[in-house]
């Protein structure tokens, strides 16, 4: 190898080795797992003590594929995904634009005040507007109307969109943000010379503009929705009904915690996959559609 | 960008794995030529405020067995999260030499061929224990380790409102219901459905009312949720859902604590080691040392109560000191008063001192006398079976059955279904009904 060939393979192998040991050894470990089951061997009442992992092939990924549990899972994140995204990427832009104008001032204040809720942890924030939400608890509840529920079968995807929507809007605000700050000033300086408005340069400039931005943050947001876990186990800890695979992130995690069957890895990693192939299809999707709008 | 949070939990499962690294692997002494042997030991006890902690018994073992040294490691987690990081361990070959198991995974862990036969030795310690305590640490004819707390069904009740309200501690569920029945009128509640506790509560109840849901059929499990017991337990539950006369929370949501605080529940049927701190919000109120703890009221003929959770500790499949770990074993569980600090019935035989607070707490009452009656009467033939964590699923059930969509005997037919596909998944025989 010739120093050069050394010097750059150097520079490189921090990045390798992370890559690899974080991101490609699991990948091939849950993809191997998904192709075993751990059976018991030994027969009796007790399978003789002792587990064996058994090569099934794509059986587990079969069992989840037909999984209602699994679809049903993965039709409540759609729902979810449905009516959270468009909210949450929606308001993270137009607080976005607020700040990038001149209406507001000390823009250093609300731009770390809203996104603060980002820098509550997951779980925490869950607990709490967990509590928000119990009746006899909540210190709201009290002023709507009676009988509201806000954890009942039928509203609980709001109400953890909701949740949701608090933490992750500052956060896309400061995707946005960033995105319009990187546009050069004099676009807007021509703009105003040939008379258009501040809502003009927002709507014909700024918005077009950030569309890269934009890609980006629901893409995360797609991906996220699919694997939505936070909010429905807390949810689900006081909300029993909710049941052990509410979501497909659930599911997984239960399996793997033998708190539904089928459990053990291999199910588990099965459920996992699955997930990220449509994750991944749907991200894709996405992609590839606005490119051709774009066109 | 919800991906970076939403993979934190995945993380932390990655994690578990890796953390085994940090656990020192069982026995890394030598015992044959008279150097110390150690043994590591994983538990999950609260070592809370004003409890004698875990490390503090163990260092009293230490100091008078040089030969035979303990290191204990307390798990921040919960249940089922322990026995994922056992069988990691084990697997990888850095278990734990002991670790604290829930009588309800015993049977699971064994079938993952995480424990080990320690037959031979158990049966030395054998009489210091609750006969029904120590069968649920035998799987078959196998015994893996020694009880260390029992969970008997208990009955817990205001003394005070039960006198306001004309009343004497039942003694049969036919009893419970009138006095439910009266409590309501009143607006109050003398019994509480908890759905987040269906799995453990209501087998427990279904163990109570004589019924065994798994027993052998030669070489295959014969499941059978819907006996005559558990039909006692089913119509119980549900006159008093439909007549709103029990009140229907969860068990560990907040708003069971509001309705002990404002006054509303008088009585509750619990586990034994929920006397540890099911008073304490009532600490300072007027309600304090107003509660009493009775025997479970008898679900069938028989005063017999059934086990609600508790757990003992096992010696791992790795061991190479079973011995010695089988004898710290026998020592730690029987330390009697400084585990009734952790809030445990310790299923060790002779009634520990009852610690101040909950003397204080229960006005009075000996409590762990109350709890030595409820132990002995824990019914020893109700067995747990492998795959048991998945019966959960019986919450989700008893959820709906407590809001009136289904009824409350579909419980137990989610048990039957859960468990039989548990076993099967696990690829063990079921005989069929």
């Amino acid at each position: 190898m010739s120093g050069n060939g050394l010097t750059g393979f150097l520079f490189l192998a921090p990045f390798l080795v992370l890559f690899v040991v974080v991101f490609l050894i699991p990948i091939i470990v849950s993809i191997r797992s998904a192709l075993f089951a751990q059976v018991a061997s030994g027969g009796g009442l007790y399978g003789g003590g002792e587990l064996v992992d058994q090569f099934v092939g794509l059986d587990n990924l079969v069992a989840a594929a037909t999984n209602g549990a699994f679809w049903k899972g993965m039709g409540r994140v759609t729902l979810f995904g449905l009516i959270q995204v468009p909210l949450m990427i929606g308001s993270g832009l137009f607080l976005a634009l607020l700040l990038d104008s001149f209406i507001v001032r000390r823009v250093a204040f609300f731009r770390l005040a809203f996104f603060l809720p980002y820098a509550v942890p997951g779980v925490i924030a869950a607990m709490m507007w967990a509590y928000l939400y119990t009746p006899r608890l909540s210190p709201f509840l009290e002023y709507l109307p009676d009988g509201t529920n806000l954890m009942a079968p039928n509203v609980i995807i709001l109400s953890m969109a909701n949740m949701t929507t608090w933490t992750f809007t500052g956060y896309n605000m400061l995707i946005f943000l960033a995105a319009l700050q990187a546009i050069p000033r004099e676009l807007y300086e021509a703009a105003s010379m040939d008379g258009a408005t501040g809502f003009q340069i927002a709507t014909r400039i700024k918005i077009p503009l950030v569309r890269g931005a934009a890609l980006l943050a629901i893409l995360l947001s797609i991906i996220g929705t699919v694997q939505l876990f936070n909010e429905p186990v807390i949810m689900q800890t006081v909300n029993q009904w909710m049941g052990n695979d509410y979501t497909p992130m659930m599911l997984a995690y239960n399996s793997l915690m033998g708190q539904v069957t089928p459990s053990g890895s291999g199910p588990a990693s099965a459920v996992s996959l699955l997930m990220a192939v449509i994750a991944g299809a749907l991200a894709a999707i996405y992609a590839f559609a606005q490119r051709q709008k774009g066109e | 960008m919800r991906r970076f949070a939403r993979s934190k939990m995945a993380t932390a499962c990655a994690v578990l794995g890796s953390g085994a690294l940090l656990l020192t692997g069982c026995g890394s002494g030598a015992g044959s030529d008279g150097e110390a042997v150690t043994l590591s030991y994983l538990h999950r006890l609260p070592d809370g405020e004003g409890m004698t902690p875990v490390s503090e018994i163990v260092a009293k073992w230490n100091e008078s067995h040089p030969e035979i040294q303990v290191e204990a490691t307390k798990f921040d987690g919960d249940a089922s999260e322990m026995a994922l990081k056992l069988e990691t361990d084990v697997n990888a070959g850095t278990g734990p030499c002991l670790a604290q198991v829930g009588y309800g995974e015993v049977p699971d862990l064994y079938v993952k061929g995480l424990l080990q036969d320690v037959r031979s030795e158990a049966d030395r310690y054998k009489d210091n224990y609750s006969e029904g305590a120590y069968s649920l640490m035998n799987v078959g004819n196998t015994v893996v380790g020694l009880p260390q707390d029992t969970g008997p069904l208990v009955y817990y009740y205001n003394e005070a409102a039960f006198d306001q309200l004309g009343v004497e501690v039942p003694t049969t569920i036919d009893e419970l219901s009138e006095i439910a029945a009266k409590a309501a009128a009143q607006d109050r509640y003398a019994v509480a459905f908890t759905p987040d506790e269906a799995q453990y509560w209501l087998s427990g109840q279904a163990a109570a009312a004589g019924d065994n849901w798994f027993t052998a059929n030669g070489e295959e499990w014969l499941v059978d949720t819907g006996g005559a017991g558990t039909e006692v337990v089913a119509s119980f539950w549900q006159e008093l859902i439909d007549d709103e006369e029990a009140l229907v929370q969860d068990r560990w949501g907040d708003e069971f604590t509001q309705a002990l605080t404002d006054g509303s529940l008088i009585g509750h049927i619990g586990a034994a080691w929920e006397a540890g701190f099911l008073l304490d919000p009532l600490d300072g109120t007027e309600a304090e040392g107003q509660w009493r703890v009775a025997q479970l009221p008898a679900f069938g003929e028989s005063a017999t109560t059934g086990p609600d959770g508790g757990s003992g500790v096992a010696v791992m499949k790795d061991c190479e000191y079973a011995e010695e770990a089988m004898a710290f074993n026998d020592w730690f569980n029987t330390q009697v008063d400084d585990l009734a600090t952790q809030g445990l019935v310790v299923a060790a035989t002779g009634a520990p001192e009852t610690p101040e607070k909950m003397t204080r707490q229960f006005g009075g009452q000996d409590v762990f006398e109350e709890m030595n009656v409820a132990n002995a009467a824990l019914s020893p033939d109700f067995v747990y079976v492998p795959g048991f964590a998945a019966l959960s699923a019986m919450n989700t059930t008893a959820s709906e059955a407590g809001e009136g969509s289904v009824p409350v005997a579909e419980i137990f037919e989610t048990a039957q279904t859960t468990s039989v596909e548990a076993l099967d998944n696990l690829g063990i025989a079921v005989a069929d009904n």
